[in-house]
């Protein structure tokens, strides 16, 4: 049973397919959804598309990072709540005094980074698994967010910051420039920066990176700072959005994310996809939601489908030869 | 046997196995010392009612965690569980209560599956499981949270009721936790389990059939998160897809908190009993000293980070992931 689906990859040339997978999985859900729905394809669901793939593209950028070590960041939800909490309490708002303008971005990025930095701290430095340093600092971000909102929704007022979803530049909101500006930083990083290459070596091997002279500590806590970094810009993107920060802002962003990165083909062993196969994971994702929406498919079964999705993309995607136990 | 490793076993597993239980005995004083009072039989009964439902989820998840992997569908199983409840009792009645905690069973036996059969590590499993299963309840109920009417009351009663002054709720986890105790402590499976947990090549080597120790275990948190569910939606009088979310946190960190290894092989259910009670006493501790309520997350997140911190065998991963 567990080698039938490493079977059926190897059928199909191994990781050669596999890595085109993802982008063949993309094309034909559009054209099934096109044939379902013409207005798939209007000009105006395309924009559509394209602003609700704006906050989990610039999420799915940091959570690559992670997963490429080998690791995983639970904290997403908590990161962008408290991202979003600091935008919208610095900035002009309904509850106190304070309009900083674009200071309350910079602030509410530096906070993102910030709680990326301490789950790095935590997972280095205590020598504690990811997931559990994560889930830990999940709940403290919440916990934070939610103390600081007294528990309700809080406007947000500053009309350049609203800006980023209303105004448009080329036909799209600046929120999707600033997704897509995200993706461009991360691809630089990954591809043409030595902790790019560092991040990979980890996850390829962890033992022979350290024998290879790579500052193991140190890049594992700065790629947790970056992807803090990408949690926090999308923190700012989401409450841009919604005019708003509450309590639930963060409501099901990790397991998007998550099944993004997993569609996309980077493995959750490590070493293995980058942030391009990201950019056809959230586009996967994206349009399946859309497309569900457009077929008149009960948005709550969404994240079954999702759920679905994530099994069969790691059960096609892990490289099982390396994996003798499986926790 | 040299000196070392028996200075080792007292300063690691007997003391681990110690703390929480010193922990507990002191925070009770702290209470009783703060509000003289407080440790009369009304009171403590009060405690263990409350404690009910998250020492079954615990219970639960104790299984997962003891193998040294992790199900994070807990929540979302428990919820789905109120949900069927709910909508079900009007039509089934009493026939209500199996159904709900058999869905619970279904799923911890699919989360089992897809993370052995599949080889998909458990986090990353009972995660996608646990999505599958929050979107089914939001289908079921539409969304909302589903009253249990009068007419389904009658059949829930008897959970809120109390026999010879002990609630029926303290009543059925103690049943489960005396049950989980013996299961792993005297059946085959409880022995493999442990020693599944202690090292699994070893395990493997020794014979034991590790994929079904690991889908039993993960079938049993998905039938224990079942009726933790069904036994919060009869006290609330209510189903919902997002009943049980704050519990997922409180759950695990109770497993932690009582002295339960995530590496696996070290622990158990009476430590898990301990970790509850913390849990639960801490909480009432900080509605009491007027700490926000809205800071509880923040608390249990720092608790759970430094109890694992405490109780992880680092000895057991080559490499910290």
């Amino acid at each position: 049973m567990t080698l039938i689906p490493g079977r059926i990859a190897a059928v199909f040339g191994g990781r050669r397919w596999r890595s085109l997978a993802p982008l063949a999985v993309l094309i034909v859900l559009c054209v099934l959804i096109a044939i379902a729905n013409p207005n798939f394809i209007e000009l105006r669901n395309l924009v559509r598309l394209a602003n609700s793939a704006a906050v989990p593209l610039t999420l799915a950028m940091g959570l690559t990072f992670i997963i490429l070590m080998g690791s995983i960041d639970l904290s997403v939800e908590g990161t962008l709540s408290v991202s979003a909490m600091v935008v919208v309490l610095l900035a002009a708002n309904d509850a106190n005094g304070n309009d900083y303008g674009w200071w309350a971005v910079v602030a509410a990025v530096v906070a993102g980074t910030a709680m990326g930095f301490v789950s790095g701290l935590i997972q280095t430095m205590l020598r504690i698994p990811s997931f559990m340093a994560t889930l830990g600092m999940w709940f403290i971000g919440l916990g934070l967010s939610v103390y600081m909102l007294s528990g309700s929704a809080i406007r947000l007022n500053d009309a350049s910051i609203r800006d980023l979803a209303l105004h448009r530049f080329l036909g799209l909101p600046v929120a999707v420039w600033v997704a897509f500006g995200a993706f461009l930083l991360a691809a630089i990083i990954q591809y043409h920066t030595k902790l790019g290459r560092h991040i990979l070596a980890i996850g390829g091997d962890e033992d022979v990176a350290k024998l290879s002279g790579v500052n193991v500590t140190r890049v594992r806590i700065t790629a947790f700072a970056l992807a803090g970094f990408f949690f926090g810009v999308s923190g700012v993107l989401a409450a841009a959005q919604l005019g708003q920060s509450h309590a639930v802002i963060g409501d099901g962003r990790l397991f998007a994310a998550v099944t993004a990165v997993v569609v996309g083909g980077t493995a959750l062993t490590g070493g293995e996809g980058g942030v391009v196969n990201t950019l056809i994971g959230v586009l996967i994702v994206t349009v399946l939601a859309n497309g569900m929406i457009l077929l008149g498919i009960s948005p709550y079964i969404q994240q079954t489908v999702q759920g679905l999705m994530i099994i069969a993309a790691v059960a096609l995607s892990l490289d099982r030869v390396r994996l003798r136990i499986v926790k | 046997m040299n000196e070392t490793s028996i200075r080792q076993m007292f300063e690691g597993k007997w003391t681990q196995g110690a703390i929480p239980l010193v922990l507990l005995v002191a925070l009770l004083l702290i209470i009783e010392i703060a509000a003289p009072g407080f440790l009369t039989g009304e009171t403590v009964s009060l405690l263990f009612a409350n404690t009910a439902v998250l020492f079954i989820l615990a219970t639960g998840v104790t299984f997962a965690i003891l193998l040294g992997g992790i199900d994070l569908s807990i929540q979302a199983v428990a919820s789905l569980a109120s949900v069927i409840l709910a909508q079900l009792l009007p039509s089934l009645g009493l026939a209500a209560f199996p159904v709900a905690i058999l869905s619970g069973l279904a799923f911890g036996t699919l989360s089992g599956i897809v993370h052995v059969k599949l080889r998909v590590p458990s986090f990353v499993a009972t995660l996608a499981t646990g999505g599958v299963v929050t979107g089914l309840a939001l289908w079921v109920s539409n969304g909302r949270a589903i009253t249990i009417e009068e007419g389904g009351r009658e059949n829930t009663a008897w959970i809120n009721a109390a026999v010879a002054g002990v609630p029926v709720v303290v009543l059925i986890s103690a049943v489960i936790g005396i049950a989980a105790f013996l299961a792993l402590r005297y059946t085959r499976f409880g022995r493999q389990a442990i020693a599944v947990g202690a090292g699994e090549p070893a395990a493997w080597a020794a014979g034991i059939n590790v994929d079904r120790t690991k889908i039993i275990a993960f079938a049993a948190s998905g039938m224990l998160a079942a009726v933790a569910g069904v036994v919060l939606a009869a006290r609330l009088s209510s189903g919902s897809p997002v009943l049980a979310n704050q519990l997922l946190l409180p759950a695990i960190a109770a497993v932690i908190v009582g002295g339960t290894a995530i590496t696996g092989g070290l622990g158990g259910v009476a430590r898990t009993a301990v970790g509850a009670l913390i849990i639960s006493i801490v909480r009432i501790g900080m509605t009491f000293v007027g700490v926000n309520i809205f800071l509880e997350n923040m608390v249990f997140g720092a608790v759970l980070i430094a109890a694992v911190a405490i109780t992880i065998d680092r000895s057991k991963i080559a490499v910290i992931k």
